[in-house]
């Protein structure tokens, strides 16, 4: 098991880093009911285990059982398009109707609670969020004492829902309310609609300090028997720019690669991160159609390995601007927003980072040819 | 009148001439007729054009009515008709006086090597085969079997049958039978007809050839007549069973046939029809390791496309303007057939073929003066060439063929982004000047959208190949206009996911104005367009391998990996929490990676995982089976039903 996973609290109690919240959240479930709860806060910081800790809070150890189900849900949609002319819309009456969707989608849950991912769904994610909260209401808990309890459902990435299924959301977190619970997840509260966000209680995560992740590390490696040098334990925390999650899985590489720990240990970066620097100093060395192709080849690369484009696109920014003069940081950054937007408007991520680095490339060029003629 | 007579024999001369090189079986009929018409000529020989028309009008009653049907058509609009007069004028001109009831395409077929519109090395070599078969006629030869291949209306059969009825030879033409509709033969099941489908039924006819050679046997008696099988429509197969059922078949005929034998394989367009370009490929191949030789037509140029249409119009006497002919043999694309119907269509009725607005115009104009219905047109043809020049093919022809391209030629088309080299005055003629930097030189092609349209291209394949390729055609220093490139294609990819997914591309609602529709076709000009427009300093042209998209391949690794990681959820799962996506892959996987040892158990554990949990209904249970069941989840039951 990973150190990550391994030291994760599990109560509200044991929490070291957001004791405060953790406190308010002990007593907001006291009476053994809750509001609909959105957490948001950037990766790393803390929200997944707030959640797995509350719940046992709420349900006691029944919410440790967990089991995982790669379900498959069937999903009747109502089939309708838009028509335009009147002679389709005679056509469509007779071939409208339902036809079944078969959504794969893996749920983890216990008695108490659903816990998944609707983003993984794709453009069908609204049908999921539906559905799974009509199941879920259909079949109600009963408490020991005959009373009616409530479920609760855990939604990850809800930033990452379409518009339409956050809208389904909200109607269905109005319908069930009686009957179940939803604590929404995400990174960043600006993308969940304002409707949904009224009706949850919002908490925000903050990212730990650096002295804070540094105390995180130091009582890992108390556990764990090691001693941890305080230079290496703060470029630990230096770089694991502010996500705790990363700070303790870079502390765990460290471990592997060498043991007993020296002050000026080198801490190795993530295989892709690498990958992302080499592709910025193939950037920057030469600007042509040819050298595109290749730096188009490497992102392929990436993105086979699932790493997504959005961060792809910051890691390649932030590469760069390492080596830009000030007098271009701006307008690069002004395109890397604005090939960002259009990527996350669009569908095939490539063809946005590519002009992002072939704006890059132009913007360079140009400057190299005023600067040294 | 003293002439007439002879006018009339000199056409049915020319009638015969017509149906006798039009081979085969027709030949029988046509001299029957031949030998009823010299006896009624002789018969009436001091006979008036009167008692002729006489006979003819009682032969064919709907004549009359023909006439006045043309009649009514003519006075409607130039008061000029095809009167009996007129009729009576071309008479004496010695055209042949039914020709508006005979297609063009019949009538001036061609009757000697010279009116074959087909390269003449071509017909050289079919007929240099021809020669050598049919002369020789000895039964030792092997390979006799001729493959002519090329779209339709190149003249492949024209060519066969004139080379025949030069060498003197008579060709026998396999024709299909009827065919039976599936309905009449289950109307007429319980007459004891027997369904044998065409495919058998050519099966039988080639296995006759081949073994009793019969054809030669047919062929009249003392006269040394040779003969030619001419095998111009092969049965349609319909799957790679019943294709390989005639590829068989047909091997078999090169192989062993004892009479020179032709098949005509007639290519289509490859855009029309995916499955069926391959099948004939490898019919032709089959063949020819079957020993047949093979000769490709290529589409008729558009010079001798348009030789052959002024001719016929020379000899119909038809003033067609040049202008017109040009556009004719233009949208014909290579086939001549198309063309010459085009050409008589257009005869029958050239005012029409304009759009109101001008013809309109031009019935003003001509009121009055009717007779110089030719210079009409010719002032008609040039309006309407001018505006095909300023609107770049606004107007649609009432005719031509739709031509399709196939999606790498319009690819290539568009990658190469072939411009004039000249400036052009029109530019400096507009209201107002470009800057230097958004001047191009005009396209030396149809608008964009057009290509797009004749390739029958959706927006989304087409701006991938573009992507995928376009970086190869730009010259090496021009990153500027990679970067114009790349951010169309940006765009375009903008606009398509606004479209339903993208990929919801349901048939039901594919009409014209569909939003859908709309979309798709305004990405692909954005797309193409775009990368027209960027690449103002193509790389010198040289030959480029197209390659089909490799994003396509990334994305479907990408699903593949996103699977496997899926899996490999679950281990991470099995501590008690879940992890997205992307933390997954940024942040697990790597540090798994370098955990080396440790990645690889888990991996393992991973599987035993999966493989058990196939056997058990797909439930991942990581806790006791006893606590589960005390928890008395409602859940599981449900499951358990459902995955049953």
């Amino acid at each position: 098991m990973l150190w990550v996973d391994k030291y994760r609290p599990k109560t509200l109690d044991k929490m070291i880093v957001h004791q405060e919240i953790a406190m308010n959240l002990k007593k907001l479930v006291s009476e053994h009911d809750c509001p609909h709860l959105l957490f948001y806060g950037p990766p790393g910081a803390g929200k997944k285990t707030l959640i797995m800790a509350l719940l046992k809070q709420m349900f006691g150890p029944g919410a440790e059982k967990v089991k995982i189900e790669n379900k498959i849900w069937k999903v009747d949609v109502s089939f309708c398009s838009h028509v335009s002319s009147f002679y389709w819309l005679i056509f469509q009456i007779g071939l409208a109707g339902t036809r079944t969707l078969d959504l794969e989608l893996t749920t983890l849950s216990s008695t108490h609670h659903v816990e998944l991912n609707p983003s993984d769904a794709g453009f069908q994610d609204r049908y999921i969020v539906q559905e799974i909260i009509k199941e879920m209401a259909k079949s109600r808990p009963i408490d020991t004492k005959g009373k009616k309890g409530f479920k609760v459902l855990v939604l990850n990435e809800v930033d990452k829902l379409s518009r339409e299924a956050q809208h389904s959301l909200r109607r269905t977190m109005e319908k069930y309310s009686a009957s179940c619970r939803l604590i929404l997840c995400c990174n960043s509260s600006s993308k969940v609609t304002e409707a949904v966000r009224s009706r949850c209680l919002n908490v925000r995560v903050n990212a730990p300090t650096e002295e804070q992740i540094i105390r995180v590390l130091e009582f890992i490696g108390k556990k764990e028997g090691l001693s941890l040098p305080t230079g290496l334990g703060s470029r630990i925390a230096a770089q694991s720019n502010r996500s705790l999650r990363r700070a303790i899985l870079s502390f765990e590489t460290c471990r592997v690669q060498q043991y007993p720990f020296t002050e000026n240990q080198a801490v190795p970066p993530m295989d892709w991160e690498q990958y992302v620097s080499e592709i910025a100093i193939d950037i920057v060395q030469e600007q042509s159609p040819k050298r595109l192709f290749l730096v188009r080849g490497k992102l392929y690369e990436l993105l086979v390995n699932c790493i997504p484009p959005e961060i792809v696109l910051k890691k390649l920014l932030s590469e760069l601007l390492k080596k830009l003069d000030s007098e271009l940081k701006h307008e690069v950054c002004h395109w890397a927003a604005y090939y960002e937007h259009r990527m996350r408007m669009g569908q095939k991520a490539i063809f946005h980072i590519e002009a992002f680095v072939a704006k890059f490339m132009s913007i360079y060029k140009q400057f190299l040819i005023e600067t040294f003629g | 009148m003293g002439k007439r007579p002879v006018v009339v024999i000199s056409s049915s001369d020319d009638e015969d001439g017509g149906c006798s090189v039009s081979a085969g079986c027709n030949s029988s009929r046509s001299k029957s007729e031949r030998s009823v018409g010299r006896k009624k000529c002789r018969r009436l020989k001091k006979a008036s054009v009167l008692n002729r028309q006489l006979c003819k009008q009682g032969h064919k009653e709907e004549e009359a009515n023909f006439d006045a049907l043309l009649k009514d058509f003519y006075e409607d609009f130039h008061g000029h008709s095809m009167a009996p007069g007129e009729r009576g004028r071309r008479q004496k001109l010695g055209s042949p006086w039914a020709d508006s009831r005979e297609l063009w395409v019949d009538k001036y077929r061609p009757r000697s090597l010279e009116e074959l519109a087909v390269h003449k090395k071509k017909i050289e070599e079919v007929k240099m085969w021809l020669e050598e078969w049919v002369r020789t006629s000895k039964e030792q030869f092997c390979g006799h079997v001729l493959v002519i291949t090329g779209q339709a209306g190149v003249g492949k059969s024209a060519t066969i049958n004139v080379i025949a009825s030069q060498l003197g030879a008579e060709v026998c033409e396999w024709k299909t039978p009827t065919p039976t509709l599936w309905q009449e033969y289950i109307h007429n099941a319980n007459s004891g007809t027997h369904y044998i489908s065409k495919l058998e039924e050519f099966e039988t006819f080639v296995e006759r050839v081949r073994k009793y050679s019969l054809l030669r046997s047919i062929s009249k008696d003392g006269s040394k007549q040779s003969v030619i099988l001419l095998i111009d429509d092969l049965p349609l197969t319909n799957g790679r069973v019943a294709h390989g059922r005639l590829t068989k078949c047909l091997h078999f005929l090169a192989q062993s046939t004892q009479i020179p034998t032709v098949i005509l394989v007639t290519e289509y367009g490859k855009a029309d029809c995916g499955d069926n370009t391959n099948y004939s490929e490898e019919l032709v191949l089959s063949l020819e390791r079957a020993g047949a030789s093979k000769v490709a037509f290529n589409p008729l140029t558009f010079n001798s496309v348009k030789k052959t249409l002024s001719r016929i119009c020379r000899e119909e006497q038809c003033n067609v303007p040049s202008e017109w002919i040009d556009h004719i043999a233009k949208a014909s694309g290579g086939d001549i057939r198309h063309a010459i119907t085009c050409l008589q269509y257009f005869c029958l009725r050239p005012d029409l073929m304009l759009p109101l607005n001008l013809s309109a115009l031009s019935i003003t104009q001509s009121r009055g003066k009717s007779e110089d219905l030719s210079e009409d047109l010719n002032e008609m043809s040039k309006l309407i060439v001018n505006k095909d020049e300023n609107l770049d093919y606004e107007f649609p022809l009432p005719f031509g063929r739709d031509e399709t391209l196939t999606l790498f030629h319009a690819l290539g088309k568009f990658l190469h982004n072939k411009r004039e080299t000249v400036d052009c005055s029109a530019l400096g003629r507009d209201l107002f000047t470009l800057k230097d930097r958004y001047k191009r030189f005009p396209l030396k092609m149809d608008s964009p959208e057009r290509v797009v349209l004749q390739m029958h291209g959706q927006a989304r394949p087409i701006a991938d190949f573009l992507h995928e390729n376009v970086l190869d055609f730009l010259s090496d220093e021009a990153i500027e206009d990679a970067w114009i490139v790349a951010s169309y294609l940006s765009d375009a990819d903008r606009l398509l996911s606004t479209s339903l997914h993208g990929q919801a591309w349901s048939p039901i609602v594919a009409g014209k104005h569909d939003p859908e529709n709309v979309t798709q076709l305004v990405s692909a000009s954005v797309a193409v367009r775009g990368v027209l427009f960027g690449n103002s300093h193509p790389s010198p042209s040289r030959w480029h391998a197209i390659r089909s998209p490799k994003l396509w391949q990334v994305e479907k690794l990408r699903r593949h990996n996103k699977k496997l990681m899926l899996l490999e959820k679950f281990e991470a799962y099995s501590i008690f929490s879940s992890y997205g996506m992307s933390v997954m892959a940024t942040e697990y996987k790597p540090t798994l990676k370098r955990l080396g040892f440790r990645s690889l158990e888990d991996l393992q554990v991973c599987r035993k995982m999966t493989e058990c949990s196939k056997m058990e209904v797909g439930v991942y249970d990581l806790l006791d089976q006893d606590e589960l069941e005390g928890g008395a989840s409602v859940e599981s039951e449900e499951d358990e039903i459902e995955d049953w």
